[in-house]
């Protein structure tokens, strides 16, 4: 990497990286140490490729979705799994203000999967369409708003609180594909 | 509100909370990204580094007796310098550190998608003063004292250790090992070895589908370590296992294909490098078995080639750059205080205040061309003692040095 395009790298991380970091923190289930690594390695990566890459933003997002998917599948799926249990919560449903609700709502998002996380994360703060998250991922559109219903599911299963609330769009929709989601490695 | 609704403002709210990596994150990256990328050669520097010892204790090979020298009877050396050579012919010193041989690592393509690194190396020849190429030996480590180095055969992972004697250039023995060896580092006392065992050749490249660059071969095949006397070619061999799975990138186990074992500055334990691990590095006792970290030894960097200095008492770190454009820190073994001094890789400790990096030139813009420097603490001024580097990291015609204690 000679010096200018050092200097064009340290231009864009100066730029985007507080957008890439609040995604990498919202993948990491809020966990903000584990967000820096999983930014900084995905710059490393691309500043390894910094020369061929026409869109490094797009790219960084693609090395930021990956690396969380290699996580999930090599190391934290046994962590997860430890972890699955409903909170105890003596709260009234219909009682829990919107302030309160939201709380509720981030405990039981970083309890999620990654892979779970990760798809409510394309949906619904990047708002990728459905086939976009499905290339991200490597699977179908099908898989997609299986994860996705499956995804609430679990978050209701987690905070009873949120069963006040009304249905998600996609959950009026029938599900029609419960493959696991496949990944490419 | 729906869920949709609820989870959408969630993240959105937990997003807004962010503040920003800070203004000095991307030069972070960056040196990052240098030690990864130097690691995979570094790694093999680190192991052969610098070994400066104030008594030094050299086995004879010939004679199989011990040549003690204790430092206050060994002439201190002016420095010898050839800012015009690159890779050096004639001998570079810095007071009694000698850089005592250097390599070209060169890719060899077996297939398509497979090759390995391997490594030729110059030696010095110490009647001549200059370095003579050889393309025997796939790894070299230079003992203290210099007139002896262990060797391994091409076709790593070798079965025997050659211990090549420096005057005449012969092996004078060989230590026939069972657990094949890629790597090698003598205690600075010259009395031990080191030697990394693995099940694979741990300097084997690949392509991965749709890659541009060779790669190391992940999981590492590092299986353990052979504490061997230089006297007698006794020892015993330790098993390490990882500890969690090798294949995971950011799991703690995760480690370089070659990640080699040395013994720690005082002798007293075997450590290595633990990249992906909270401390980075992880230490044994000589029997193998994991111990913690010393206290005096919490702040070596193994990647950081110059370790300790000769009394113990500082620790070469890693680049800093906040005084000059291209620094390093030296940290206070015991209280763990920095200091900035010129250097952009601290390689080997000359003394207790002065050591060997490769650092830019003052107005330099490229990171990648580097030549050796002697930089003392405290001081503002640096000694060129090589030309200068040609290429980035990894090209290939980069010379590596390997320096040892005259």
């Amino acid at each position: 990497m000679d010096a200018e395009a050092q200097d064009r790298f340290r231009e864009f991380v100066e730029n985007r990286s507080s957008a890439l970091l609040r995604t990498a923190v919202l993948l990491s289930g809020g966990d903000r140490h584990a967000a820096e690594d999983l930014l900084q390695n995905a710059l490393v990566k691309a500043a390894d490729r910094w020369h061929r890459i026409d869109e490094p933003e797009a790219y960084v997002r693609q090395i930021l979705y990956r690396q969380q998917i290699s996580r999930w599948r090599l190391k934290w799926r046994r962590r997860e799994l430890t972890v699955a249990e409903p909170p105890e919560t003596g709260a009234s449903p219909d009682a829990a203000p919107d302030a309160e609700l939201r709380l509720l709502m981030r405990g039981a998002l970083a309890r999620l999967t990654a892979r779970q996380r990760m798809v409510l994360v394309l949906r619904y703060f990047e708002d990728l369409p459905e086939a976009d998250v499905a290339r991200v991922l490597g699977c179908s559109v099908g898989t997609v708003r299986s994860t996705t219903h499956r995804s609430l599911a679990r978050l209701r299963a987690l905070a009873p609180e949120l069963a006040a609330l009304g249905p998600a769009e996609i959950e009026s929709q029938p599900s029609r594909d419960f493959s696991p989601v496949e990944v490419r490695p | 509100m729906n869920v949709d609704e609820l989870v959408r403002d969630s993240l959105r709210e937990l997003a807004d909370e962010q503040t920003s990596a800070g203004p000095g994150f991307a030069d972070r990256v960056l040196v990052v990204r240098r030690r990864r990328r130097t690691r995979r050669i570094a790694s093999v520097a680190a192991a052969t580094a610098a070994v400066v010892a104030i008594g030094v204790a050299v086995p004879l090979l010939d004679s199989g007796k011990e040549d003690v020298r204790p430092a206050d009877v060994v002439q201190k050396s002016k420095d010898v310098a050839h800012p015009d050579q690159s890779p050096p012919r004639d001998l570079i010193s810095a007071g009694n550190t000698v850089l005592a041989a250097y390599y070209v690592p060169r890719t060899v393509k077996h297939s398509a998608n497979r090759a390995e690194r391997v490594r030729d190396y110059w030696l010095l020849d110490q009647k001549t003063e200059k370095y003579v190429k050889t393309t025997k030996w796939s790894y070299v480590a230079v003992a203290p004292g210099m007139k002896t180095a262990a060797v391994l055969e091409r076709n790593l992972p070798a079965s025997r250790i050659g211990m090549l004697d420096l005057a005449t250039g012969k092996v004078a023995r060989w230590i026939e090992v069972d657990h094949d060896v890629a790597g090698l580092s003598f205690s600075r006392d010259g009395l031990k070895l080191v030697a990394t065992t693995y099940g694979g050749n741990p300097d084997q490249l690949v392509k991965t589908e749709g890659s541009d660059f060779w790669d190391q071969q992940q999981p590492s095949t590092r299986t353990g370590f052979y504490v061997l006397d230089t006297v007698s070619g006794q020892g015993s061999w330790s098993e390490v296992k990882l500890t969690s799975d090798p294949n995971d990138p950011m799991g703690d186990s995760f480690i370089n294909a070659r990640q080699d074992f040395a013994l720690s500055p005082d002798g007293r334990h075997v450590w290595a490098g633990n990249p992906m691990g909270d401390i980075g590095k992880q230490f044994y006792d000589l029997s193998g078995a994991e111990v913690e970290v010393p206290a005096n030894q919490k702040h070596l960097e193994w990647y950081v080639d110059a370790w300790q200095s000769p009394s113990g008492r500082l620790v070469a770190g890693g680049f800093a750059g906040k005084k000059w454009k291209t620094s390093s820190w030296v940290v206070d073994a015991r209280t763990g205080r920095q200091t900035e001094v010129h250097g952009q890789q601290l390689l080997a400790w000359v003394d207790d205040s002065s050591l060997i990096a490769w650092d830019i030139a003052p107005n330099g813009k490229n990171e990648f061309h580097q030549r050796l420097v002697k930089v003392t603490i405290g001081s503002d001024k640096t000694v060129p003692l090589s030309g200068f580097r040609k290429g980035n990291d990894g090209d290939a015609g980069r010379w590596e040095p390997v320096f040892a204690e005259r």
